[in-house]
């Protein structure tokens, strides 16, 4: 107890001084031994900082040349630009593949990892997901998926058993099964309109498994639309919220993870990350999940997963070995798979085992065969208000309306970018 | 113990005057003046908040006057602006005269009725978000009125009147204070001499009380509009500009838009074109005002 107290106060003291080492480096080589490099790590997950100082304990005691300090900030998207924008990339970090990650690969900032031995050991579907969101020069690895979320419908077990219901695997068993609920006077989804993004979930599954491939890249080409697409993968939307309980409009996420967790309806339309609110809210909650069946086709079906941390190394870090030793000790299959059970994640490696969670276990069979694709959400720009317009949309149930706003807007914001590059060129 | 003298020959007024003077003006300059002026500057770029950026020329103010989003959100921030300052001047000036009036516990009620301004709005703003999608409900429902079972907020036709309601008893209690004073510049005889003449109530008011304080109506107007438009606290912990973005006002517009959504050039080019048109009404609505005063 005292040598981790010890270790804590050591841990708490060096980052403080990292920090310091942050805002000088560039000035001056690596302090102190000539032996010891020093390493330093952006880790974003506030909830993560005990599991990476592990990590990073196990990898030192290992690798006594080299020396790992974990830097954790408040906001981390934010500070990662600037430091950026002040040239300053740590020589490893961690970050949310979404649409923000996607902006600074584009921009060269990250090391090509393609070579890398722990790079063949990521399920391709996987690495994909993160490939879509931008690269340096549209072909590099700047990123290695370290853990990572799905969006999937969570039940409760207790309410189906006791109506003998079973686990749909189509779209219409689905409808079919919501009937049956609502027949019985049983909420069949609990829906939380306040919170406009709680519609997301339904929208990127849906959406996602129904989009022609190559979507998105026609649209920035100008060749397709909203209208054309969505308007089945909406309608079906549509459909599921209308199974929702009366005051949804006026519910919150948190209002409907409790809710949920307490048995007042029999599914809902959330992802993995609700499965430990839920938990806190109810302890003994028996949950399960399943993918959203898009289609009548059960092997048509898959997950949306998104990578909730991916693995990088600054471009211009001048310590690229050590770097790469860090990096490839992190991926090893017994580090993933003991993160991602602890942070109830998925593990993105081929070889690792499965997450034994209980309420991940009708999604994990989607990893392992790689049958996953990313949230479409990530692919359209932040200054679409796509939450607002999902909300919009549920509320007044005008599909033809919501595809139109999708369409212009999307329209105007690439106006604005064209002009964007049009001026950088 | 020698001062720094200025270079200047001297002004009749001490130089201490102008060293006090000087702190103050600096922080101004240095913490509106300068941001002011940067971001005019930045309005004309692509600046994403972080990031290269470059010279976009004019195409930002060419596209605002394109983009719905933003015609929409001037179209709700008008009509909130304009239905909040005409219910907040009637309520404050009812108010007003109830407390200036001889009843009991004048300045108990009139302490009372000031508690809402030194409240923070977002903090009131969530106690009202629950009221609103909770406690109304439920009385409703026990009191079997359909009508309001459901929350306001929740739906884009009805939202904006839950704005509405919390701007305007939050506002109140300034607009309160500023009539109050100008209530008690009205001198006690010329009621006395008006009710004399058989002067009704209504009589008196639209004849003594209200072209008196003419001057404080106008100050009201102007300050209320010009708060109302720049609404941002309500609404971000009430409605947070939905549902969908029926309630979201320039303000939101130009924050989630820059902020969140990456187009800080753009927004900022939003917030320019916005700063003239409220100095521009805030400018006719005193001209227009202060006209009425005189032709008393």
């Amino acid at each position: 107890m005292k040598h981790s107290a010890t270790r804590r106060k050591l841990a708490a003291a060096s980052s403080a001084a990292a920090l310091a080492a942050l805002t000088l480096s560039g000035c001056a080589p690596a302090s102190g031994n000539d032996d010891v490099v020093t390493l330093d790590f952006f880790q974003f997950k506030p909830e993560a900082v005990g599991n990476f100082e592990e990590i990073i304990a196990d990898f030192e005691a290992a690798n006594p040349d080299i020396d790992v300090v974990q830097n954790h900030v408040p906001d981390a998207d934010t500070a990662i630009r600037t430091l950026l924008v002040k040239n300053k990339t740590p020589d490893v970090l961690t970050l949310n593949a979404n649409g923000n990650y996607g902006l600074l690969a584009e921009a060269c900032v990250f090391a090509d990892l393609t070579d890398m031995a722990s790079a063949q050991t990521v399920l391709p579907a996987v690495q994909d997901i993160v490939q879509e969101l931008g690269s340096c020069d549209g072909s590099e690895v700047n990123a290695l998926p370290f853990a990572n979320n799905a969006s999937g419908i969570i039940y409760n077990k207790d309410i189906f058993e006791e109506y003998g219901a079973e686990v749909p695997g189509t779209w219409d068993e689905l409808v079919a099964l919501a009937d049956m609920f609502e027949a019985n006077g049983v909420t069949p989804f609990y829906t939380t309109l306040k919170d406009g993004w709680t519609v997301s979930p339904a929208f990127v599954n849906l959406g996602g498994a129904l989009q022609p491939e190559g979507f998105y890249d026609a649209l920035r080409q100008d060749e397709t639309s909203f209208s054309a697409e969505y308007e089945e993968a909406m309608e079906m939307v549509s459909k599921l919220f209308s199974y929702g309980q009366e005051n949804s409009p006026s519910r919150d996420y948190n209002a409907g993870n409790a809710a949920f967790a307490n048995g007042e309806s029999a599914m809902y339309l959330q992802g993995s990350y609700a499965i430990p609110p839920i938990r806190a809210a109810n302890p003994d909650a028996n949950i399960g999940t399943f993918p959203y069946p898009a289609t009548d086709s059960p092997q048509d079906t898959v997950v949306v997963s998104g990578v909730d941390v991916g693995i990088s190394i600054g471009r211009d870090t001048e310590h690229p070995e050590e770097a790469r030793r860090f990096v490839e000790f992190m991926m090893s299959p017994d580090i993933v798979a003991r993160y991602s059970e602890a942070q109830s994640t998925f593990s993105p490696l081929s070889e690792s085992p499965s997450n034994t969670d209980p309420a991940l276990e009708g999604l994990a069979p989607y990893f392992e065969s790689g049958r996953i694709i990313g949230f479409i959400d990530h692919q359209i720009p932040p200054s679409l208000p796509l939450p607002a317009y999902l909300q919009e949309f549920v509320l007044s149930g005008n599909t033809e309306n919501f595809l139109a706003r999708m369409d212009n807007e999307w329209d105007k914001i690439a106006e604005r970018t064209i002009t964007r590059e049009e001026a950088r060129s | 113990m020698s001062v720094p003298t200025l270079s200047r020959p001297a002004k009749k007024l001490p130089r201490a005057f102008y060293i006090m003077v000087l702190p103050a003006f600096a922080l101004f300059l240095i913490f509106h003046t300068v941001p002011v002026l940067t971001g005019i500057y930045y309005s004309f770029t692509n600046y994403a908040g972080y990031g290269e950026w470059s010279f976009i020329g004019l195409s930002n103010y060419i596209n605002l006057f394109r983009d719905e989003r933003i015609l929409n959100a001037y179209g709700f921030t008008f009509l909130f602006a304009i239905v909040s300052t005409i219910a907040v001047n009637i309520i404050a000036l009812s108010v007003a005269m109830a407390l200036n009036s001889r009843i009991k516990f004048k300045t108990g009620f009139r302490g009372i009725f000031f508690i809402p301004n030194i409240l923070s709005i977002l903090i009131v703003g969530y106690v009202f978000n629950y009221l609103f999608s909770n406690s109304v409900p439920a009385i409703a429902e026990a009191l079997g009125i359909n009508a309001l079972t459901s929350s306001i907020l929740a739906s884009g036709d009805t939202a904006w009147i839950g704005v509405v309601i919390l701007s305007v008893w939050q506002a109140a209690a300034f607009n309160i204070i500023i009539y109050l004073a100008g209530l008690q510049t009205i001198p006690g005889e010329l009621y006395e001499a008006a009710s004399l003449d058989g002067a009704s109530p209504w009589q008196q008011f639209s004849s003594i009380t209200f072209p008196l304080i003419g001057a404080f109506f106008t100050i009201n107007m102007v300050l209320s509009l010009k708060n109302f438009l720049q609404v941002f606290d309500q609404i971000i912990s009430l409605t947070g500009g939905g549902p969908g973005t029926s309630t979201e006002s320039i303000s939101v517009l130009i924050y989630r838009g820059g902020f969140q959504g990456g187009e800080y050039g753009y927004q900022t080019a939003n917030a320019v074109i916005y700063l003239f048109v409220i100095i521009a009404i805030s400018f006719i609505q005193l001209r227009i005002l202060q006209r009425r005063e005189a032709s008393f």
